[in-house]
């Protein structure tokens, strides 16, 4: 039995709980009972994915479903996935322990490029096809969504549908009209063509791409009648949609092991490298009761003794003081710690810091993402630097001895000075700790500078722009090594060979599918762990590929160039995408949506709370 | 400082799916589970505090068992603790696999415990005699060597340990394609033996894998003989 042997091996793999099921919250229903079985795929371990509340909320949604069912599936570790495929143990749900094959739905979420190959070792696994067209009639649906889906070229000829935008009512119009056709016998293609038609879903062999001879794409045209551009979904009433009052609590310890409930959809900034600030338009804002409510909820019946507020940036809340006087008088009581990690520098008062402190004193972290006021200016980082030491005082007086700082390397226009920037303020930070603290002994800051390298995004007005090269990045990372030689600077900075892939990827098209699948025939999975990555096989299947990665990350795009995911509609508009690009080179800011809409296309009909 | 709280003593089952979850995740599920059934048990006064609560007697993941344990406070301003109330809030917050069977207000320290007693089921596709011959013949060797990681002169190190003295055979019998035991082992802290061990030092004296071990933890005696639960 499929039961036996994966408790045998589960015990022989490092912890096994993870591979079991029967945590409190997992939802167990009698298979006989419901119409539409769903395979919700995380394409890493399960410590990553139960740590992602898209999946949650889904879960949740699907299951409050009587006549669906849907269960979890993460990929395994590297030592179960060996022995999975010595003992002949296909990919299982954990709710069921059944084949996902004999599922009706198989859906991923993509949430970083890194995870690519790991989606086609699991369809493997499962004992399926990884390409679409050679799945056959009975085989599952196999879906995607998730933040990659806005340009998932590079995935199509694996999957049969993607769903664009956030998920809460397509999903389950989806199923609906999945479990019509089921009764009425229709076939596998009868049904991605009626699911064409859904708002949100993208049929990718329903359009055929051109290239130029060059590389480029010429034309994204549909080959049948469908939808032309494909919209992504949006919720209009986010302070009515679905949230789940439980969640699965694991056994093991995993990445953020906490209650969290979401505050913000969307983000007012419109940070010029950050694809989420505008992906995940417009800007909406749950009520502080839905919010109370929903914190109460999922702590009496998770048992955490932590929660965490999650947006995009949670000091935008526009009742954000309300929110926290409320919040911590309910976590306090509880003895449940309240944890808020996306707070801004610029608008981070006093009175916010004190009631975080009430609860429990974490490192403070700031992304300042770029070193000089220049620089900040061209990315719309509409942070100053009076603003960042401001709050390290305020920090720093009531007894905070550790900071982590965000940069970025490789941003459009950057030069060296902006690097010695970065150096600059990370001295006048450390020399204001020794300020405040003066005359007190054996204390010391504890900095740790992260710097990431700048990945251009699809639907950002950094889309055109070229990655930075090898050599420059080098140079430059060799400028911070040789600055910061004090043992209490923490610095870090990203592979530039991962940075090149996650480019590559990122703005891909359609072609690049073959370079993934020969990559994972190499062995590439968990591309995004250190210890697995390997570069030197991808570049072997780029070259058998025909394909160049500098062609997708190092080149600049012109202004009327067909992108890869063109035919996709995010509701930003190229003509301001043009436009912030524009003005990122001369070096001048937008507003937030906040202090004046700047009309980034998102229609007034959608909820936003500044639009219109 | 005085006491704010009663002891109790909680003896639990873990058996089927639940056999997965290791040590420190028990440690993490009970205490999420007094949250869930919103029971006054007593948190640890100091600057951080939280719920008191000891596992002394861990058992290996894998093994089920149907009598472990743990100690914890419950909070006096809060009253005399009802055990059966306790018990049925419990249940309902725990995972499958776990069962609260009692609560009690502990007589013995788990410093007076001396050994357990597990049963041990091989299952193999062999006739039953043939089996039943095999342990026999393990038994009967003149000693039974394992590997056994401990510190010697704070060096952590890994020594050859006999531990043919250390098993208790209560009972064995056989049928075709299982092997069945009952059996005592020292357990504690001044000297104890892991079923674990001692059925991994089976299967690799055999030189072939079982299909599959089922290991359970029966029964936990206290030094003089008598049980401790």
């Amino acid at each position: 039995m499929l039961k036996d042997r994966i408790e045998k091996y589960a015990l022989r793999s490092e912890k096994p709980s993870r591979y079991i099921g029967g945590e409190v919250g997992s939802v167990i229903k009698d298979k006989s009972k419901v119409d539409v079985r769903f395979a919700f795929c995380f394409p890493d371990t399960y410590e990553v994915g139960m740590s992602h509340l898209g999946m949650k909320i889904l879960y949740g949604l699907k299951n409050a479903r009587e006549n669906f069912w849907c269960e979890r599936v993460f990929a395994p570790d590297k030592d179960f996935e060996k022995l999975m495929r010595e003992n002949d143990i296909p990919l299982y749900a954990l709710e069921s322990l059944d084949p996902v094959k004999e599922f009706d739905f198989i859906g991923f979420t993509m949430q970083y490029e890194l995870s690519y190959t790991n989606v086609l070792n699991m369809l493997d696994l499962a004992g399926l096809e990884v390409y679409a067209d050679k799945r056959c009639e009975t085989d599952p649906i196999v879906v995607a969504g998730g933040p990659c889906v806005c340009n998932p070229e590079p995935l199509a000829p694996f999957f049969d549908l993607f769903i664009l935008g956030e998920g809460e009512e397509v999903n389950l119009e989806l199923m609906d009209l999945y479990c019509d056709m089921k009764h009425q016998g229709k076939t596998k293609s009868e049904f991605l063509e009626a699911a064409s038609k859904i708002e949100g879903i993208y049929v990718p062999k329903f359009y055929d791409v051109r290239y130029f001879e060059d590389g480029r794409v010429e034309s994204v045209t549909p080959n049948r009648d469908a939808p032309m551009p494909i919209k992504k979904r949006i919720i209009r009433d986010f302070d009515k949609v679905y949230y789940p009052d439980y969640f699965v609590v694991p056994f093991t310890d995993i990445v953020h092991d906490r209650a969290v409930v979401e505050v913000l959809r969307g983000c007012i900034r419109g940070c010029r490298f950050c694809q989420a600030g505008y992906i995940y338009r417009p800007f909406r804002a749950k009520g502080v009761d839905t919010i109370a409510k929903q914190t109460k909820a999922l702590c009496e019946q998770t048992g955490y003794e932590e929660v965490s507020l999650s947006s995009l940036s949670t000091s935008d809340h526009p009742e954000i003081e309300e929110l926290l006087s409320k919040l911590v008088d309910y976590t306090e009581s509880e003895k449940v710690s309240l944890s808020l990690p996306s707070l801004r520098v610029d608008n981070f008062s006093e009175e916010i810091l004190e009631k975080i402190n009430r609860v429990r004193k974490s490192g403070l972290t700031f992304a300042a993402e770029a070193g000089t006021q220049r620089l900040r200016d061209v990315i719309n980082k509409n942070i100053t630097e009076e603003e960042i030491l401001s709050t390290c005082h305020i920090a720093f007086a009531s007894g905070y001895s550790t900071v982590k700082l965000y940069f970025m390397m490789g941003l459009p226009t950057e030069t060296d000075d902006d690097i010695y920037g970065i150096v600059t303020l990370v001295r006048k930070i450390s020399d204001l700790f020794y300020e405040v603290n003066r005359g007190v002994k054996g204390k010391f800051l504890s900095i740790s500078v992260s710097c990431a390298t700048f990945v251009p995004k699809p639907f950002t007005p950094f889309e055109f722009e070229p990655q930075i090269t090898e050599d420059v990045l080098m140079h430059r990372q060799k400028i911070l090594t040789d600055s910061f030689k004090s043992k209490h600077i923490r610095l870090s900075y990203h592979n530039h060979d991962v940075s090149l892939l996650e480019a590559t990827l990122a703005r891909g098209d359609r072609r690049l599918a073959e370079a993934i699948y020969l990559a994972w025939r190499k062995g590439c999975t968990f591309d995004s762990w250190d210890e697995h990555f390997k570069f030197d096989k991808w570049l072997e299947a780029f070259k058998e590929a025909g394909l160049d990665p500098g062609f997708y990350a190092c080149r600049k795009r012109e202004y009327d160039e067909v992108m890869p995911w063109s035919h996709l509609d995010y509701f930003i508009s190229k003509r301001f995408l043009i436009n912030e690009n524009i003005k990122a080179h001369q070096g001048i800011t937008t507003p937030n949506c906040a202090q004046k809409c700047s009309g980034c296309g998102m229609k007034k009909e959608f909820g936003g709370t500044y639009c219109g | 400082m005085v006491k704010d709280y009663y002891d109790v003593r909680a003896v639990f089952k873990k058996t089927g799916r639940a056999i997965f979850i290791s040590h420190l995740d028990l440690m993490r599920l009970m205490q999420r589970t007094f949250k869930r059934a919103k029971l006054p048990v007593w948190f640890t006064k100091g600057y951080n505090p939280h719920i008191y609560l000891t596992f002394p007697l861990p058992l290996s993941l894998g093994v089920s068992s149907e009598c472990e344990f743990m100690d914890f406070g419950m909070d006096m301003a809060a009253g005399e603790p009802d055990f059966e109330d306790i018990k049925s809030k419990m249940n309902a917050a725990l995972p499958t696999g776990i069962e609260i069977v009692r609560l009690y207000q502990p007589v013995h320290s788990h410093t007076e415990i001396g050994s357990c007693e597990y049963t041990a089921d091989f299952y193999k596709d062999m006739p039953s005699s043939e089996l039943l011959k095999l342990f026999d013949k393990f038994m009967s060797s003149e000693k039974i060597i394992i590997k056994k990681r401990c510190k010697v002169n704070m060096k952590k190190t890994i020594v050859d340990v006999d531990i043919k003295p250390d098993i208790t055979i209560l009972d064995k019998s056989s049928e075709d394609g299982k092997l069945h035991l009952s059996l005592r082992l020292p357990a504690g802290i001044r000297h104890s033996l892991n079923i674990v061990s001692m059925a991994s030092a089976f299967e690799s004296w055999c030189g072939f894998e079982f299909d599959k071990i089922c290991l359970t933890r029966t029964k936990i005696l206290l030094e003089s003989g008598e049980d401790f639960i």
